[in-house]
């Protein structure tokens, strides 16, 4: 029901050593993927111009770069929402085609991607449909998934009578819902204020650790990379090339005070931020 | 993209109970009140003679006769039968139709073209054909009803489908929502909005066609019964306006039925959440 | 969206061709886009090509005489509303329709815009207002004519009083859609009351005004063939009826079709003077739809 591979513990708190960033196969590898499109009238845009470098099984990994960058498209092309001009993507070791079953997706902008005619529980409800999980064991599974984004008693409710964060909260855990291999997010907390964005950061944290998932996260937020990732990949302005990738040794579990306070924490800062304003 | 959307009259305000409830309510019957009273006063002067306009009192009571009448009850069972059955053929074929040309670019396009042009057929001109093939019958009405619903009904159901926000579109694949579900669970939902407009119009254009079919084409209804009175006379004059009366409020009945419908189907759309706190 | 797989096929091969291929692409995509709009113009037309060349090879040995061949229809058309008898009928319905189409457009922007301003008589009548939009107006075609007897005002007033109310409430409905901001600001500029209202309201209104206006034609053209149909001495509706009455089908065919053109020609008319008219709405629109 999820994708061939076979499921692995993971969820083990993960240090600071680089060494173990690799334990296994690549979730997702992309290959020399390069992306155009059309436009109006002839000729093309290049959005990503020659992008590699993979995922490995439960790592976080984020990836900044400046507006226009192609960090959408990027996401687009992991997930399968669209091909990649030239290049390979491949997920769990097979070449891309479609959308696969084991990947979630929260968009950012969640007002157009929940569906306003169901109420919070349809909302997941229709992810267990889709995936054919049978009748009886939904409910309890919505419960858990709403218990774990703490949204326990907003199942009767419609998106659009909650905040923009506990709506976010519902597009996780609506991605969650089948248990995906990887959880792909684009700039999921660019529209909520900085301290519903704190609270969201460390609940990310926390259901990546409950549902050993592997997580690619686009953002242009360097402080919310660093705080997150354990690898931040930098993106070139258009046409987007990786320029450098970066591993972040921060210890886990991660703090909003304690991490940030971190010289680490700055000294990562600075050097990202360095990359991204020059470019 | 001109003209995608059909205007939007023709929607009941929400009359919500609130400040200047009181004032809106009693100003409505006062006016009501006055324009009776009017009528009365210019019949009773003789100002508007009786063999061309009947007296309000005169209508009024020919109303009330009417009301104990089968016969009027059986002229609004015709003319709804034609409606409710033509409306449901039309809207049907139109959401269908307008659902399968929406969903693929090259349909869409080929189609748009043919329906723009049968948008702009005026109903009436099909009448004579109707009649031809099936008389004054229940038939003829249905198939003028239907027709005449189906080409702004099916415009609106093909952007509507079209109008599918790419967003909810790639959710939708990245959730692996697809065929029937992804029609019914995620397409016809967000196309609601345009076919409710759609409909809106249909539900009064509808009553229209009917009537007419009935009035010029002698399909039984509320129609025919105007055209009898008509033609018996100035005495008869005070029956046709009753029943002139009777098919307007019939259409403020139908609408409003139709606006109530689409209040609760629609309770999730924009325009519907805080109806409670909208004042008309 | 659709087109995208095979978009991207395409500029897969535009990029595996390399840079050498740069020099002759301006000439390439000038072609390419010839090629597209003709493209898209055969989409727009096949099916509809394709209808009249089905009716025109199905009824061509038609012996039925409620269906006659196509071919003969249109030598009906034109012998009797191109060349013959028929075309004066044609004018005197084109009379009526434009005049009672212009009085209905004019009264209905002039009464909406006036309860717009006047907010108590707004509130006590609309309710009235909307029964007499939904009352169907046929239904008033005998009435008006024991009032108004059989003739041209006859005919021009129920068109009028008919296709005012799409207009009327739309007007009414677009000028309260106006937003508060436009208005302050026309307010905060001193523009008097009537040059608010002419100035700032009118046009922020105009799309859903349009929009009325264009109800309103397809009522008038209904009301113009019912008004003759029923009360009949000339008009497009009275040749119909008296065709089909004297059994003369080929007539009557001459007369829907010229009915189907009428109605498309004054459609088409519409959408231009909208299109000049409402230019600028479209264009913003247009751009708010790329980004
Ligand atoms: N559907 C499309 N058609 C044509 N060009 C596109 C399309 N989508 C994106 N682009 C172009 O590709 C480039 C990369 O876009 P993309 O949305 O991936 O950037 P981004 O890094 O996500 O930017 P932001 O941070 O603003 O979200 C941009 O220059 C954009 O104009
Ligand atoms: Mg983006």
């Amino acid at each position: 029901m999820m994708g061939q591979a076979p499921q692995q513990p993971v969820g083990t708190p993960r240090g600071g050593d680089p060494a173990e960033h690799h334990p296994y196969a690549p979730v997702v590898a992309l290959n020399g993927v390069r992306k155009a499109y059309p436009l109006r009238g002839g000729g093309q845009r290049l959005a990503l111009g020659d992008v590699t470098f993979d995922v490995a099984r439960g790592e976080f990994a984020c990836v900044v770069g400046p507006s226009g960058a192609g960090k959408t498209t990027l996401l687009r092309c992991l997930a399968g929402l669209a091909m990649p001009t030239s290049g390979t993507v491949e997920f769990e070791g097979t070449p891309l085609r479609q959308v696969p079953a084991g990947v979630g997706v929260v968009f950012q902008d969640y007002g157009r991607s929940l569906f306003p005619w169901l109420t919070v529980r349809g909302n997941v409800d229709l992810a267990l449909k889709a995936r054919g999980i049978a009748r009886d064991s939904r409910p309890a599974r919505i419960a858990e998934v709403l218990a774990s984004v703490g949204l326990a008693d907003a199942g009767r409710a419609y998106p659009w009578q909650l905040s923009g964060g506990m709506q976010q909260r519902v597009a996780i855990a609506r991605a969650l819902a089948c248990r995906p291999d990887l959880l792909l997010m684009d700039e999921p907390f660019a529209s909520v204020d900085a301290q519903t964005r704190f609270g969201l950061e460390d609940l990310i944290l926390r259901v990546r650790e409950e549902f050993g998932v592997t997580v690619v996260f686009v953002t242009h937020d360097i402080d919310e990379a660093v705080y997150l990732a354990d690898r931040v990949i930098v993106l070139s302005a258009s046409p987007g090339v990786v320029t450098e990738v970066i591993d972040i040794a921060l210890p886990r579990p991660r703090d909003q005070v304690a991490t940030k306070r971190d010289e680490a924490f700055a000294a990562y800062r600075e050097h990202l931020l360095g990359l991204v304003m020059t470019r | 993209m001109a003209g995608a959307v059909l205007a939007g009259e023709g929607r009941l305000a929400p009359g919500a109970p609130g400040r200047g409830w009181g004032l809106r309510y009693g100003l409505r019957l006062a006016v009501l009140a006055a324009a009776l009273a009017l009528w009365q006063a210019l019949s009773a002067a003789g100002l508007i003679p009786g063999d061309e306009f009947p007296s309000m009192t005169a209508t009024v009571s020919a109303l009330g006769h009417l009301a104990m009448s089968a016969t009027l009850w059986a002229a609004v069972r015709d003319t709804l039968a034609g409606w409710a059955i033509g409306l449901a053929i039309g809207g049907g074929c139109a959401i269908v139709i307008g659902s399968l040309a929406g969903l693929s670019g090259f349909a869409y396009r080929s189609v748009i073209g043919v329906v723009e042009f049968f948008k702009t057929i005026p109903v009436i001109a099909i009448l004579p054909i109707a009649l031809v093939l099936w008389g004054a019958t229940l038939t003829m009405k249905i198939a003028l009803v239907a027709f005449a619903v189906f080409w702004p009904l099916v415009i609106q159901v093909c952007y509507g489908v079209r109008s599918l926000d790419p967003i909810a579109r790639d959710t939708a694949r990245v959730l692996g929502v697809r065929g029937a579900r992804e029609f019914l669970m995620v397409i016809l939902p967000s196309a609601a909005p345009f076919i409710a407009t759609g409909l809106r119009v249909s539900v009064a254009v509808a009553l229209i066609v009917d009537i007419v079919a009935e009035l010029i084409g002698g399909g039984s209804g509320l129609g025919a019964q105007i055209l009898v009175a008509e033609n018996s006379g100035p005495s008869a004059y005070p029956v046709m306006y009753a029943y002139i009366l009777v098919a307007g409020l019939l259409g403020v009945l139908l609408a409003g039925l139709f606006t109530l419908a689409e209040g609760w189907v629609m309770h999730w759309h924009e325009s519907h959440r805080m109806a409670a706190g909208h004042a008309g | 969206m659709r087109g995208e797989a095979a978009a991207a096929a395409g500029s897969a091969q535009a990029g595996s061709a390399g840079s050498s291929a740069r020099a002759g692409s301006a000439r390439a995509s000038t072609v390419r886009a010839a090629s597209r709009v003709a493209g898209r113009a055969a989409t727009r037309a096949w099916l509809f090509a394709a209808l009249i060349g089905a009716w025109w090879a199905w009824s061509a040995g038609s012996t039925s005489v409620y269906f006659p061949p196509l071919a003969k229809i249109v030598r009906t058309l034109w012998a009797q509303w191109a060349v013959g008898p028929a075309r004066a009928q044609l004018g005197s319905s084109l009379e009526h329709l434009a005049l009672g189409y212009a009085i209905a457009g004019l009264a209905g922007i002039g009464i909406g815009a006036l309860l717009w301003s006047l907010r108590y008589l707004r509130e006590a009548t609309s309710p009235y207002l909307y029964f007499l939009y939904v009352l169907p107006a046929p239904v008033l075609v005998p009435a008006v004519i024991t009032v108004f007897g059989i003739g041209a005002a006859m005919k021009v007033v129920i068109i009028a009083f008919a296709a005012i109310w799409p207009t009327l409430l739309n007007t009414l409905d677009g000028m309260r859609g106006v937003d508060a901001v436009k208005l302050d600001t026309a307010r905060a500029l001193g523009m008097s009351g009537a040059r608010r209202t002419l100035a700032v309201v009118l046009p922020a209104a105009a799309p859903q005004v349009v929009a009325g206006l264009r109800n309103s034609l397809q009522v008038s053209i209904i009301l113009m063939v019912v008004s003759e149909w029923v009360a009949s001495t000339g008009g497009i509706g009275y040749y119909i009826v008296t065709a089909q009455e004297s059994f003369d089908y080929l007539g009557m065919w001459s007369g829907i079709l010229m009915l189907a053109i009428v109605g498309g020609a004054a459609n088409l008319l519409f959408v231009l003077a909208e299109n000049r008219l409402l230019y600028w709405h479209y264009g913003a629109r247009a751009v708010e739809g790329r980004a």
